[in-house]
């Protein structure tokens, strides 16, 4: 957590919790923060604290599935690409095939 | 960052986009015989990835109408730079830093200042998580489902959106998306941050999201 000042995880306020915590998300390379050992002792005493990093996880980790969610663009696109690429290649004379 | 920058950018693979695009079978040949002029590789690497760009484009842009025309243009140059592919990363990793760099280009030219330091990032007021994060009202019932989160996500504002997708999505790390949107790495943070939070109070409401665009016109 080289971005991060010396904090004293224990003594940490809410307010300091809050002002670090983009960081603290960001230094952890799997995105548990809630598995920190060093916040243990601070988000048991913070509920609303502990809450708003599970939620934060939650999301994170949710979002990781939109990744292979994926969408099909409309036929419409490739025959405007092949359009486009049979203007660009072909001289006219010798068409090019790039039918999908 | 203009499309310059791919070339440099594609000399530091990320390892983890290396994971989340491994090779597709075919594609390496298609690659070269696309390189070559063939029409029909070509052809065989739009079949591939025409949903990753498609997508791609759709969550960064939220308009189907706007998405397709970027997926177009995305193919396009694609055709025009394939010969400066060097395989120093994977080529969905490539093409994926092309679309998002084409993209980002095409919210400059619109004016939008989606992707500046200071206005484009920074939402409205109005659009800025509530600072009351860690109240219980703003807990979130239990799980998240993809299909909700991906309502959410289309109903942030801009900035936020954009940070979000690169980041928790698309996988990009915060150096990266510093460089693509010319902020700070620390920026970068805050704002996926924010973009974090104001899922969290969007999705406590998930009666109240707006459908999707894609999903409107499904229905349609």
């Amino acid at each position: 957590m080289s971005d991060l000042p010396n904090l004293d995880f224990d003594s940490m306020t809410v307010a300091e919790f809050e002002q670090y915590l983009p960081e603290l998300f960001a230094s952890q390379e799997s995105g548990h923060l809630s598995d920190d050992p060093r916040l243990a002792k601070f988000l048991a005493a913070n509920p609303d604290c502990a809450a708003l990093v599970r939620d934060l996880e939650t999301i994170a980790e949710t979002a990781k599935s939109l990744f292979v969610s994926e969408e099909e663009p409309s036929d419409s696109v490739w025959s405007n690409i092949a359009n486009k690429l049979k203007q660009q290649t072909g001289d006219g004379d010798d068409p090019v095939d790039l039918s999908e | 960052m203009g499309l310059q920058g791919l070339q440099t950018m594609q000399t530091k693979p990320n390892a983890g986009l290396f994971k989340r695009n491994p090779p597709i079978a075919g594609e390496a040949e298609a690659i070269e015989r696309a390189k070559a002029g063939d029409p029909d590789a070509f052809s065989k690497l739009y079949s591939l990835h025409k949903r990753r760009v498609y997508t791609l484009c759709l969550r960064m842009l939220g308009n189907v109408s706007e998405a397709e025309d970027m997926t177009q243009e995305a193919f396009l140059h694609l055709f025009r730079k394939l010969g400066s592919f060097r395989g120093e990363s994977a080529f969905s990793t490539w093409l994926h830093r092309l679309t998002v760099n084409l993209v980002l280009m095409h919210l400059r030219k619109k004016g939008l200042q989606l992707v500046s330091l200071e206005e484009t990032i920074n939402p409205s007021e109005e659009d800025a998580p509530k600072r009351d994060f860690g109240s219980r009202d703003t807990q979130l019932a239990g799980s998240v489902d993809r299909v909700t989160l991906e309502r959410a996500v289309a109903s942030l504002p801009p900035g936020y959106r954009m940070v979000f997708v690169l980041h928790d999505v698309e996988g990009f790390e915060h150096n990266e998306i510093a460089t693509m949107l010319e902020c700070s790495t620390g920026n970068s943070k805050s704002q996926l941050h924010k973009a974090r939070l104001k899922l969290r109070e969007l999705l406590r409401h998930p009666d109240q999201l707006p459908e999707t665009e894609s999903s409107r016109e499904v229905v349609q």
